[in-house]
C-alpha cells in the first residue's frame, strides 16, 4: 500500500469500464462503451432516448451482463459478478420511474434497502441520516409505497439506495415526470449525498441541470460514447447541444 | 384445506406470474408420504408430520431447480404447460408405483374420535383441520409481514428486477417460496386423506383445480384474496351438502364451478383483486 499524498490515478478510479456490448437478445445496445468514474465524483451520462444510457446502468449493477469488455470496481474485476453481490460490495443503482415497493410500507422499503446488512447500529443511523434528508419519509413512515406523491416516491427510491450504504450510486433520471420545485429540492439532496463521500454516476435527460451538477460528462449516441470531458467544457461546446437534439 | 392450498398457489403465483398445477401434485405425494411412514412403517405422528413437511418442501425445490428455473421469464404459457406437464408426469408415476387403487388411509386414533356431545357431530381431524390452517395461515401473514425475508418475497413478488437492485438473491427467495407452498401443500395432502378416509395417485387433481378456483374466486395474486376464496369455496361445498336435499349432493362440484363463472362475469378481478391497470 502506497501512503504517501501522491495517490496513484488508480486509487482514483473507483470504476472501471472498458469496452462493454450489451445486447437485448440480438439488438445491441451498447457497444464498445468505456467510462471511468473517479471516486468522489459526480459524473454525468447524458443522451437522447435509446441511447444506450440506461442499458449502461444496468451492466454496471449486473442486472444485464456484457458481451464483451470488462467492469472493474475498486481494482476488482465484477465482470460476472451477480447484482446482489455488487450491491455487497457498494454499487447501488435507483431505477427509473421510481419503483418503490408499492405494497410495502415507507419504513419496510427502508428496511428493504438495508437487506444485505447486519450492523444494527449503523442502519439505524442511515435510517436517520435519510430521515434528516427527507422529513417527509419520516412523517409518512408507516403508509404504503404506492400511495405517496411522485417526488415523494423518488425520495423514497433514494433513500432506499441509500440504506445500501453505497460507495457508487448509478442513478437514472431522478428529475423524470417532477414538478420542478421538488426537482431543485431532490438535486439539493444529490449533491449533499456526494458531500457526505458517495460517488455518483448520474444518468439524465434534463441536460443542464446534469451538466451544473457534475464534474465530468460523457454525451452517448446510439450506443457508443460520442464525447466526454469536464462538464463545463462539454456544456460549452455548441455541437452538444445538437447532439442532443438531434440537429 | 382450500385455503391453505390457494395460499401456496397464490405465493409462487405472484412471484413467478406461474400457474403452479403441480402444486396439486404435493398433495398426493404429502399424502402418501404420510400413509408409507406412518401406516406401514408406524413412526410417530408428530415425526411423520416433520417428514410429510421436510420432503414435501425438498420436493418443492426440486421441482423449482429442475423444472422451472430455465423457464422462468418466459412467456406465462411456457410454465403453464410446463407446470402442467409435471402435474401429469408426477400423476402417472405415483399411478405406476402405488397402482391406480385407493389406499384405505388411517389418521392416528386420536385423531379419530367422534364427538357428538354438542349440537354438532365432528372428528377431531376436523377441528384439527381448522386450527393448523388458521395457524398456518396466521403464522405465514406474520412472515410477511414482520421478517426481511417475507418483506423481500413481497417485493420479488412485485418487481424482480428491483429486487436484485438491493441486493436480494431472487433464487433463493424463490426457493424459499417454493418450499413453504410445497410444504404447506403435503401437508394439506395428509389433512385430505384424514378427512375423506382414503388417498389415491389423482387425488391432487381435484384439490388443484379447486385451488385455482380460489384463487380466481378470491382475486389472483391477492394473498388474502387466496385465503378468503379458500374459505369461501369450502363452506360453499360443505352448505350445498348440508342443506340441499340428499340427492344434490353430488352436485356440489357443480355448484363450485357456477359459483366461479358467476364471480368471472360480475367481478372478473375477483372479490380482493386488483382492477387490471391498462
Amino acid at each position: 500500500m502506497e501512503s504517501s499524498c501522491y495517490a496513484t490515478e488508480r486509487e482514483y478510479q473507483l470504476l472501471r469500464v472498458e469496452g462493454i456490448d450489451v445486447y437485448y437478445g440480438i439488438i445491441p445496445a451498447v457497444r464498445e462503451l468505456s467510462l471511468r468514474v473517479e471516486r468522489g465524483q459526480i459524473v454525468t451520462l447524458v443522451g437522447a432516448n435509446g441511447a444506450g444510457k440506461t442499458t449502461t446502468l444496468k451492466a454496471i449493477m449486473g442486472v444485464l451482463f456484457p458481451r464483451q469488455g470488462t467492469i472493474i470496481h475498486n481494482d476488482d474485476d465484477i465482470t460476472r459478478l451477480s447484482a446482489n453481490r455488487r450491491v455487497r460490495r457498494g454499487i447501488v443503482l435507483i431505477p427509473e420511474g421510481r419503483h418503490v415497493f408499492s405494497k410495502l410500507s415507507v419504513r419496510d422499503n427502508l428496511t428493504l434497502g438495508a437487506y444485505h446488512r447486519t450492523d444494527r447500529e449503523g442502519i439505524r443511523r442511515d435510517k436517520e441520516w435519510i430521515y434528516s434528508l427527507f422529513p417527509v419519509l419520516k412523517e409518512r413512515e408507516s403508509q404504503m409505497a404506492g400511495t405517496l406523491s411522485g417526488g415523494e416516491q423518488q425520495m423514497l427510491a433514494l433513500g432506499r439506495g441509500l440504506m445500501g450504504h453505497p460507495d457508487l450510486l448509478l442513478l437514472d433520471e431522478p428529475s423524470l415526470g417532477l414538478a420542478p420545485i421538488i426537482l431543485g429540492e431532490i438535486y439539493e439532496v444529490i449533491r449533499e449525498i456526494n458531500k457526505s463521500g458517495i460517488t455518483i454516476l448520474l444518468v439524465e435527460q434534463n441536460i443542464s441541470m446534469a451538466m451544473k451538477i457534475s464534474e465530468y460528462a460523457y454525451i452517448m449516441e446510439t450506443g457508443k460514447v460520442r464525447t466526454e470531458g469536464k462538464s463545463e467544457d462539454v456544456m460549452r461546446r455548441e455541437n452538444i447541444m445538437k447532439a442532443y437534439l438531434g440537429e | 384445506m382450500y385455503a391453505l392450498l390457494a395460499l401456496g398457489m397464490t405465493v409462487i403465483y405472484g412471484i413467478l406470474r406461474l400457474i403452479h398445477f403441480a402444486h396439486g401434485a404435493l398433495i398426493t405425494i404429502g399424502g402418501f408420504i404420510f400413509y408409507i411412514f406412518f401406516t406401514i412403517f408406524g413412526l410417530p405422528f408428530i415425526a411423520v408430520i416433520g417428514i410429510v413437511i421436510a420432503l414435501g418442501g425438498l420436493l418443492g425445490v426440486v421441482l423449482d431447480v429442475i423444472a422451472y428455473r430455465k423457464v422462468v421469464g418466459g412467456p406465462e404459457v411456457s410454465m403453464l404447460i410446463t407446470s402442467l406437464g409435471f402435474y401429469i408426469f408426477i400423476e402417472n408415476l405415483m399411478k405406476l408405483i402405488a397402482t391406480p387403487q385407493p389406499y384405505p388411509f388411517r389418521p392416528p386414533v386420536f385423531l379419530d374420535r367422534v364427538h357428538s356431545d354438542w349440537f354438532i357431530t365432528f372428528r377431531t381431524v376436523d377441528l384439527f383441520i381448522i386450527v393448523t390452517s388458521v395457524a398456518i395461515m396466521l403464522l405465514f401473514n406474520l412472515f410477511v409481514k414482520r421478517t426481511k425475508i417475507g418483506m423481500a418475497m413481497i417485493a420479488t413478488a412485485e418487481s424482480g428486477e428491483t429486487a436484485r437492485m438491493v441486493g436480494i438473491n431472487i433464487n433463493r427467495i424463490i426457493n424459499l417460496a417454493f418450499i413453504i407452498a410445497s410444504a404447506i401443500a403435503a401437508i394439506t395432502g395428509f389433512m385430505w386423506g384424514a378427512k375423506y378416509g382414503q388417498i389415491s395417485y389423482d387425488m391432487g387433481f381435484m384439490a388443484g383445480v379447486k385451488a385455482f378456483v380460489a384463487i380466481v374466486i378470491g382475486g389472483v395474486g391477492s394473498i388474502p384474496g387466496a385465503m378468503l376464496g379458500g374459505m369461501i369455496l369450502g363452506m360453499l361445498e360443505m352448505f350445498s351438502v348440508a342443506f340441499l336435499p340428499p340427492g344434490y349432493a353430488g352436485y356440489r362440484d357443480g355448484i363450485v364451478f357456477f359459483v366461479l363463472i358467476l364471480i368471472l362475469i360480475i367481478r372478473p378481478s375477483g372479490i380482493l383483486g386488483e382492477k387490471e391497470v391498462k
